[in-house]
């Protein structure tokens, strides 16, 4: 990324340590009748470099909101949005897109792998999409998927896989593009609790031994415990 | 790109319908126009093989040999028009010929010219008596010394030669003098006889364009309607004809491929929506998803296209020679499917919109 | 039912749009079955609509009117038949004739008694030497009732008292005339031509005989005769069955691809409401009501398309296309509504066996995953 062009070096060192600046966002929906619905409302948080946050809060309270603003899916309506020390609030869409290919993973609430590629080639899609850097891709993919534990199971379809190896597939991609923020949305939802367990030791071993930020989204109390951290919302407000 | 190849490769089974359809039409596409080309050469070729650059026919008679007249006199003054470096006199017949060893309702359709310029393929006019026939007459049983017996009267003409791609309005070609076509004309066709020295048409070699040493003659005379060898090719009753018909049914045929492909697609793009929007969030471009929908749909029609060329080979070389005049070219079969993936193209691009609008956000939080 | 049309009325544009696409569909088809019926009817309606039931040509015209000639000794084997009644020669050629500020390639066909068209529209059949018969279908160009025609070159002059329908020959004007008239035309365009010879003859079966018979009786007399009753000579005539064959794939063609159109669009639309399908289910809605209310929406949409094609097609079909009269072909109309309705139907069924496997169960744990 070319700094001369980015408006916001000024804030580069400032955030430098943190993975997720959120400042004063706001996010506002226009509905179809005009009226203004508030989704998010002048939330701040920020997120340390390698530390786990849990977003807790009802469905409808924003949430995803939050997730997909920091994620570079939206655009706030209003505040600053700064991920890895990239101030992404006045991005274009064509800017987001490159965005979110090099600085951010997400792992989905329903899995969503590609179902007619292998679980080696999930991983590689992200490369497919985005860097296209080949060899070293595939190296990264064999690496990830070892260290999650599905060596093994590279070569089969997601339709081969129990639900648990999935969530680790899906892990494995979000982490392929080296990103400096995971987000998961409800990434144990579709699961039992043993294997929910299960997930969220992986993802707090592989974040940490990373030292990767991650925001996890969920309404299950439970899962706080494996996080650093809990931020609560509702009506689109935060509360630490 | 290389994803959606590999989709075509796990799963064929979701593309066999769209490849069964498009080879169907492929097929159609191909016959459609190797018939069309078949057609038009088996009308043409005559013409085509006048070794010339201007026919010349009377006025009135809408560019047909049967009605038109040139009379010794015409004749004269077309030859002292500047640019004129040569004529020779053109005469037709349409006959039924017996063939020795065939039923005896079983004729050939010949048509005889009597000509003083041997057109392309016949080494000199042969002696009166004697023809240079169209090669597709050997599935009547010709062949080189073959007697024939020409019309109601049966004039006998003896084949001594072949020469290829000279068939007229589909049916073959004999090659005489004139004063050999003169005679047939007069025994078989009393009402059309025509005079010694009078030809229906005269074949001019010039030594200027064609179009405007016509003009020219065309002037000279006021009474005769010449046109360059090509233009007579197409001013034959029914070419123009087939040719619009024949194209019509073809561009019907590509707009039903569009719409075939555009419906599959767009029910392919359809079922993919949610992964379509994981792919997004995860920072695939529109244009790189709608690039792999573009190479699925052009490995689908190739795929149609060759085995519909296979087909079509297969079933050019089946038919028994004389039958349907279908006339299988690389050329054809090029330009269908370079037709047919525009097609198909065109056919995707419904669904670019569909991708266009698909919002990476709804990957998050689906079912909340 | 109620679900079936609220649905409809919901998305407008996109049933609205599958009816037009039908519509167009049927316009063609229709529009494609009056263009043969028309093309046949301008090539041959000439020899199917004229009076003599059995026409005989000479094995050396192979079927073709104006390539047929009649020796006087085949004549004469002819007449002298026990099976045929009365023998009428018939003459034809192409010629150029001028009309209004046109010249056109026109048939002139000469009858001594058979061979005329059987009915006239209108007028008077000719009983002068240069008067003649002309098809309706030629009227605008120049040969209505009292127009005077010109044969070129030549300047022969014909003066037309009479029309008939459907009496064309070679798709293009046809004239018919007094055998004597017809000789003097062929004369008056080439001086040099010795007395022109009958193309064909029409014949009438003696009494007691059929025309099969007649046909039966003509053709064992000598291998140069082909009589053929009335009928077969228009549909063996050359060209017709290419013609015939060449519209049976273009119809084949459609009648594939409007299944595939109605079968593929309600594929995708169940696709699409597969969450709606799948929450109906789970409310109760027995499956069978599901596919009732689709199979519904497939026979409106047919049905109304094809309403709309037939009424598109319906003013196209009052015209002419060149030479050739197109006209409303009720049979065809209602041929292709059962058969695209069976097949636009049928086609649907697919969609609904994908109905039929939803499973409501889906409903509580997330669609479509």
């Amino acid at each position: 990324m070319n700094t001369a062009d980015d408006p916001t070096q000024n804030h580069q060192t400032a955030t430098a340590e943190q993975a997720l600046v959120l400042d004063d966002v706001r996010k506002v929906y226009r509905m179809g009748d005009g009226h203004e619905v508030v989704a998010l409302d002048r939330a701040r948080l920020s997120v340390g470099s390698d530390e786990i946050v849990a977003l807790v809060g009802p469905s409808g309270s924003g949430k995803t909101t939050l997730c997909s603003i920091a994620g570079g899916i939206l655009s706030a309506t209003s505040g600053r949005v700064i991920v890895g020390g990239r101030d992404i609030t006045d991005y274009s869409e064509r800017q987001l897109t490159a965005f979110r290919q090099d600085m951010v993973g997400f792992v989905f609430q329903s899995v969503n792998l590609v179902p007619f590629l292998t679980a080696r080639e999930n991983l590689l899609v992200v490369d497919e999409m985005g860097k296209r850097t080949g060899a070293a891709a595939r190296r990264r993919a064999d690496q990830l998927l070892d260290e999650l534990g599905l060596g093994d199971r590279a070569r089969n379809l997601p339709s081969q896989l129990s639900g648990g190896q999935r969530q680790r597939v899906a892990i494995g991609r979000a982490l392929m593009n080296e990103p400096e923020l995971v987000l998961f949305d409800e990434p144990t939802s579709a699961l039992d609790t043993q294997l929910g367990e299960q997930v969220m030791e992986i993802i707090r071993t592989e974040m940490k031994s990373r030292q990767t930020a991650a925001i996890v989204v969920t309404h299950d109390e439970r899962i706080t415990q494996y996080c650093d951290r809990t931020v609560h919302i509702t009506d689109g407000v935060l509360e630490a | 790109m290389r994803f959606a190849l590999r989709e075509l490769r796990r799963r064929p089974g979701r593309f066999a319908t769209a490849t069964v359809i498009l080879t169907l039409i492929a097929i159609l596409l191909m016959f459609l126009g190797s018939l069309l080309d078949g057609l038009i050469r088996s009308s043409t070729g005559a013409i085509r093989a006048q070794d010339g650059d201007v026919l010349v026919y009377s006025d009135a008679s809408r560019a047909s040999l049967a009605r038109s007249l040139i009379d010794p006199g015409v004749r004269a003054e077309i030859e002292s028009v500047p640019g004129v470096v040569d004529t020779g006199g053109v005469g037709l017949v349409q006959l039924g010929a017996r063939v020795p060893g065939a039923g005896e309702r079983d004729l050939a359709a010949v048509a005889l010219f009597g000509v003083e310029i041997p057109p392309a393929g016949v080494p000199e006019v042969p002696p009166p008596g004697q023809v240079y026939a169209d090669e597709v007459l050997r599935s009547d049983g010709i062949a080189i010394g073959t007697e024939l017996l020409l019309g109601p009267a049966r004039s006998p003409v003896e084949v001594i030669g072949f020469v290829t791609d000279t068939s007229f309005i589909g049916q073959g070609a004999l090659w005489s003098d004139a004063a050999t076509w003169r005679e047939v004309l007069e025994q078989n066709r009393p009402g059309a006889r025509v005079g010694d020295e009078v030809f229906q048409a005269l074949l001019v070699r010039g030594d200027t364009d064609a179009d405007g040493l016509a003009a020219s003659i065309d002037t000279a005379t006021g009474s005769t309607e010449s046109l360059s060898i090509t233009d007579a090719a197409n001013a034959l009753p029914g070419v123009e004809e087939q040719q619009g018909t024949f194209n019509q049914i073809i561009g019907v045929t590509l707009v039903i491929a569009v719409v075939v492909i555009g419906l599959f697609f767009a029910l392919i793009t359809v079922e993919r929506t949610a992964l379509y929007g994981v792919l997004k969030a995860l920072g695939a471009h529109t244009s790189t998803l709608f690039a792999g929908l573009v190479a699925q749909a052009a490995v689908v029609t190739l795929i149609a296209a060759v085995i519909a060329a296979g087909a079509l080979i297969a079933l050019d070389a089946a038919i028994p020679p004389g039958g349907l005049p279908l006339d299988v070219t690389p050329e054809r079969i090029i330009v269908s499917t370079v037709l047919l993936l525009i097609a198909a193209i065109a056919g995707c691009a419904f669904s670019l919109r569909r991708i266009l609008k698909i919002d990476p956000a709804s990957a998050i939080g689906s079912g909340s | 039912m109620f679900l079936a049309l609220r649905e409809m009325h919901r998305a407008k544009v996109r049933f609205g749009l599958l009816i037009v696409a039908i519509a167009l569909l049927v316009f063609l088809i229709l529009f494609q079955q009056s263009l043969q019926n028309g093309l046949l009817t301008s090539f041959v309606g000439g020899i199917r609509n004229q009076s003599a039931p059995v026409l005989v040509y000479s094995t050396d015209g192979q079927r073709f009117i104006q390539g047929s000639i009649i020796t006087p000794d085949l004549e004469a084997e002819v007449r002298a038949s026990g099976a045929v009644d009365e023998v009428s020669r018939i003459g034809q050629g192409t010629f150029t004739v001028a009309a209004g500020a046109e010249t056109f390639d026109t048939s002139i066909v000469g009858y001594e008694s058979l061979g005329a068209p059987e009915r006239l529209s209108a007028g008077r059949a000719p009983n002068a030497p240069g008067e003649a018969i002309g098809a309706d279908a030629d009227i605008d160009q120049g040969f209505a009732i009292g127009d005077v025609v010109t044969v070129i070159p030549g300047g022969a002059t014909l003066t037309i008292v009479g029309v008939a329908t459907d009496v064309q020959l070679n798709a293009g004007p046809t004239l018919f005339v007094d055998y004597a008239t017809y000789l003097e035309v062929v004369a008056s365009v080439n001086p040099d031509a010795q007395t022109a010879l009958p193309s064909v003859l029409g014949v009438s079966p003696a009494p007691g005989f059929s025309a099969a018979d007649t046909t039966a009786a003509l053709n064992a007399l000598s291998p140069d005769l082909d009589a053929l009753i009335r009928a077969e000579a228009a549909d063996l005539a050359p060209g017709v069955d290419q013609i015939r064959q060449s519209f049976q794939i273009i119809f084949a063609l459609y009648a594939i691809v409007v299944p595939c159109v109605t079968g593929l669009f309600f594929l995708i639309i169940t696709f699409q409401k597969a969450a709606a399908l799948t929450l109906l289910r789970a409310l109760g809605a027995p499956a069978r009501r599901l596919v009732s209310s689709l199979l519904f929406q497939a026979v409106l949409i047919v049905g109304g398309g094809y309403a709309l094609g037939t009424a598109l097609y319906y003013p196209v079909s009052q015209q002419r296309l060149g030479g050739i009269a197109l006209r409303f072909e009720t049979a065809s109309v209602l041929g292709w509504a059962i058969a695209l309705m069976v097949l636009g139907v049928g086609s649907s069924l697919i969609a609904a066996r994908r109905v039929l496997r939803i499973d409501p169960v889906d409903a509580t744990t997330g669609v479509g995953q």
